[in-house]
């Protein structure tokens, strides 16, 4: 799948180095994956802006970072389903069936449908593919 | 497989030579439920101290609080426990709600960011409880997707529980509406805060016990 840069919203294809070694354009590593059919649409509406200020989604990465426990500031994390959203900095959804169900892993998402994290297998990753 | 097993021999070995390892016990529930409030109550009990902080703000227990060998002698009948008092499980977090309780919106902001780590933290820790208290506030609508995940989720893992209705001095408290909602469990009815009910809750702590 591919990945969308959550501070400067540049698009990457599946597996591009750029989510690893920091994005082109800003350098964060803060991705979130996004659907084929997602991309569609922002391609068709070019509504590629992550509506959330540079404060915001520089605070929502600090959060993410803190609650993940990712002490390194250069891990990247990518993320993924829907277990917990960050709608903005101090406003959490919690999808508690998928934080209790131990075959999906723990994630975030940042607003609504678009932007979200991946909390288990981001650590794995940096585990398993030093991602 | 593996896991299934340990718990067997662990059952066996307990029943023939008696329990040696303490018994833990997690308190499990939504947000101001009273879990600190009744894990207080026992640890000040029989520990002469309590296990964490108390206040009417949702989410003041951020972090999964722990007392180590609680020794309860009910009836001459004697139990140690590993206390674990949870924070409360939501499904939503929102400073926003803080707010209103004087807090300014950085305080605010950083208690969610806690309140979201903390809810990960106790589901995090439910497998490695023996038995499990879920504290319900008896004011409040039963009937809510936390109570039910909750509950739902650790019969699930075949984990022993025990259904407290808390908060029954108040008006509005009703008992018998937690025993509808949850009729295959036991439910026993305190207030913790005014220290009602606690040997029916310690009747009922022990038949639990045995339940692992």
């Amino acid at each position: 799948m591919p990945n969308q840069c959550i501070h400067c919203s540049e698009i990457y294809g599946d597996g591009s180095e750029e989510v690893l070694k920091g994005c082109s354009k800003c350098g964060s590593r803060f991705f979130f994956y996004i659907s084929e059919d997602k991309l569609k649409k922002i391609r068709e509406s070019s509504e590629e802006e992550i509506k959330l200020s540079s404060e915001e989604k520089r605070q929502i990465e600090e959060d993410v970072r803190d609650i993940v426990g990712i002490k390194e500031d250069e891990a990247p994390i990518v993320m993924d389903f829907e277990s917990v959203k960050v709608l903005k900095p101090g406003k959490y959804l919690l999808d508690i069936q998928n934080l209790f169900s131990k075959e999906r892993p723990l994630v975030y998402k940042l607003e609504d449908g678009k932007y979200i994290v991946d909390l288990v297998a981001s650590l794995n990753r940096s585990d398993e593919k030093t991602i | 497989m593996i896991r299934i097993l340990k718990d067997l021999s662990k059952r066996i070995l307990n029943s023939l030579f008696g329990r040696k390892e303490d018994i833990k016990l997690g308190f499990y529930g939504p947000p101001n439920a009273g879990k600190t409030s009744l894990a207080n109550v026992i640890c000040k009990d029989w520990t002469g101290e309590d296990i964490g902080k108390v206040s009417d703000v949702p989410h003041e227990t951020r972090h999964v609080q722990v007392k180590e060998k609680v020794e309860i002698d009910y009836k001459g009948k004697k139990l140690t426990f590993k206390i674990a008092d949870t924070p409360g499980i939501a499904t939503k977090v929102d400073y926003e709600d803080f707010l209103k309780y004087k807090m300014n919106k950085g305080t605010a902001k950083k208690r969610a960011k806690e309140a979201t780590q903390g809810i990960i933290e106790s589901i995090k820790w439910l497998d490695d409880m023996d038995a499990i208290i879920v504290v319900l506030d008896a004011s409040q609508n039963p009937y809510s997707q936390v109570n039910i995940t909750v509950v739902g989720n650790i019969v699930a893992r075949k984990k022993p529980v025990l259904i407290v209705g808390n908060k029954i001095d108040l008006r509005k408290a009703n008992l018998k509406k937690i025993e509808a909602a949850f009729p295959d469990y036991e439910v026993v009815g305190i207030s913790a805060r005014k220290k009602k009910n606690m040997d029916d809750f310690y009747e009922a702590l022990f038949r639990l016990a045995k339940k692992i």
